[in-house]
């Protein structure tokens, strides 16, 4: 057996590698992608089965905006409903013969916790601009400032840890399972871990918008706070 | 474990584009599919909701329209009851004037045959009475009969004016009729006495008439003695009538 630790490269694009995590990425975009494009084409006022379907996963995904940020969704609908949309594919991948879920690679859990870094910091400029984004760091005080700064940057680490561990640790245990028991025994490990992979989709996607709520509100408030003086 | 910088940021690269992706080509038509349908249902709820009011103001308006029906009915009944009423008033008006009418009609038709009927009684009355009369005349004594009459004649003399008197006697001769015929010594003496009466001497001729029934008459160019039965009935018969 494979270690998900391990990154095969497949070929190289002039010195760049390209491994097999970043190839089962793009099929994964292909799919989405072709499927989305495909299904917005048959889109009209009197839904079919399918459509309503559609609109129910984006009626669910404004809610849950809605609910955890306090905010009109349209502008985080794409990126939250995005992230939500492709770890759960990218973690439920596991299902097809031979595919190791993208996400119980480092790198791409990595490059989902680094969009959502960078998205704060680009939700909380355009709520207050550069300087009352900056300024969230020095609430309540400017002594605050250093570990407001390890606080963004950790809360981004537990991110990226916390998907990679329980995606990589259902791939390890279905792996050593495997190589002890027969056919049927992994099954139930295999259910858990699609369990699994719903959950941590659905806690990331929460976890996004709980961090870009607050570096929003926070750049807000701060900026109402000086406002008056 | 080592990180493959490369990986993370193709994947990084990957999970961006696939972000932008999926905002254009599915959350963003879906949303505004949601959106539109939304928006037509609040165009629909807001037009149903109009034509509610409509609805609920053409009702209104015939329900108004009802009333003034309703309305219109009543006064139509009341004016033709009204007209009714008076045209049958005048009905009854008419039939009534037109019954009195009638009632005068036949009260004066049966007044004027109750008449009709008393005048021709009392005609027949009086023919009868005047037959009875003749009847009973014609079997009464004639000599004696013809001496009341020559007297009443000498009496009728008498009492016409004497100019009356002298235009009789002037030259024209006299008739004496009788209803029967007169003996010669009857007539002398009838002649006789008619000259003393009259004061002069004329001619005197006798005739006869029957239907005098009785009696002595005088007649000449410029005197007529009516004496007899039949001038008295005759009399006696026009005043009857004429009382009727």
């Amino acid at each position: 057996m494979k270690s998900p630790l391990e990154n095969t490269v497949l070929f190289h694009v002039g010195s760049v590698p390209v491994t097999e995590v970043v190839v089962v990425t793009w099929a994964i975009m292909v799919v989405l992608v072709l499927g989305a494009s495909l299904a917005a084409r048959r889109l009209s006022l009197r839904p079919s089965a399918f459509q309503a379907m559609l609109e129910l996963i984006v009626t669910t995904v404004d809610g849950q905006i809605r609910d955890t940020m306090r905010v009109d969704p349209a502008p985080y609908r794409a990126f939250i409903g995005t992230l939500f949309v492709f770890i759960f594919v990218a973690n439920w991948s596991s299902l097809v013969p031979g595919v190791e879920p993208p996400t119980a690679h480092l790198e791409t859990d990595a490059a989902l916790a680094l969009l959502v870094f960078l998205a704060i910091i680009f939700f909380g400029v355009r709520a207050g601009g550069i300087g009352g984004y900056l300024r969230t760091f020095a609430t309540p005080t400017p002594i605050m400032i250093p570990l407001n700064f390890v606080e963004s940057l950790t809360r981004t680490f537990s991110l990226l840890v916390r998907l990679f561990g329980n995606v990589m640790s259902g791939v390890f245990v279905i792996g050593i399972v495997l190589s002890l028991a027969g056919l049927l025994v992994p099954i139930p490990f295999m259910a858990l871990d699609l369990l699994t992979g719903a959950v941590q989709a659905y806690i990331f996607s929460v976890l996004a918008m709980v961090f870009i709520a607050g570096a929003v509100n926070e750049t807000e408030n701060t900026g109402k706070e000086r406002k008056p003086t | 474990m080592s990180i493959d910088w490369w990986t993370l940021g193709i994947e990084t690269v990957n999970v961006a584009v696939l972000v932008w992706l999926l905002g254009r080509f599915f959350w963003r038509p879906v949303s505004a599919m949601i959106a539109g349908r939304r928006a037509e249902a609040t165009r629909l709820l807001d037009e149903a909701e109009a034509r509610k009011k409509e609805a609920a103001a053409a009702l209104d308006d015939i329900r108004k329209t009802r009333d003034g029906f309703a309305a219109e009915r009543e006064a139509i009944l009341a004016q033709a009851r009204a007209d009714a009423g008076k045209e049958r008033a005048a009905l009854i008006e008419k039939a009534r004037a037109d019954a009195a009418a009638l009632q005068a009609e036949a009260r004066a038709a049966t007044e004027a045959e109750k008449t009709a009927a008393a005048a021709e009684w009392t005609e027949r009355s009086a023919r009868l009475a005047l037959e009875i009369a003749r009847k009973l005349m014609a079997r009464l004594d004639g000599a004696h009969v013809q001496d009341a009459f020559t007297d009443w004649l000498v009496a009728a003399i008498g009492r016409l004016p004497d100019d009356t008197r002298q235009a009789a006697v002037s030259g024209a001769a006299l008739e004496a009729v009788s209803a029967t015929p007169i003996e010669a010594r009857m007539q002398a003496e009838i002649a006789m006495r008619v000259s003393k009466a009259l004061g002069a001497s004329p001619a005197i001729t006798f005739g006869t008439d029957p239907s005098l029934i009785a009696g002595l008459e005088l007649r000449g160019p410029h005197l007529a003695i009516a004496n007899s039965w039949k001038a008295d009935l005759d009399r006696i018969l026009a005043e009857v009538t004429h009382e009727r």
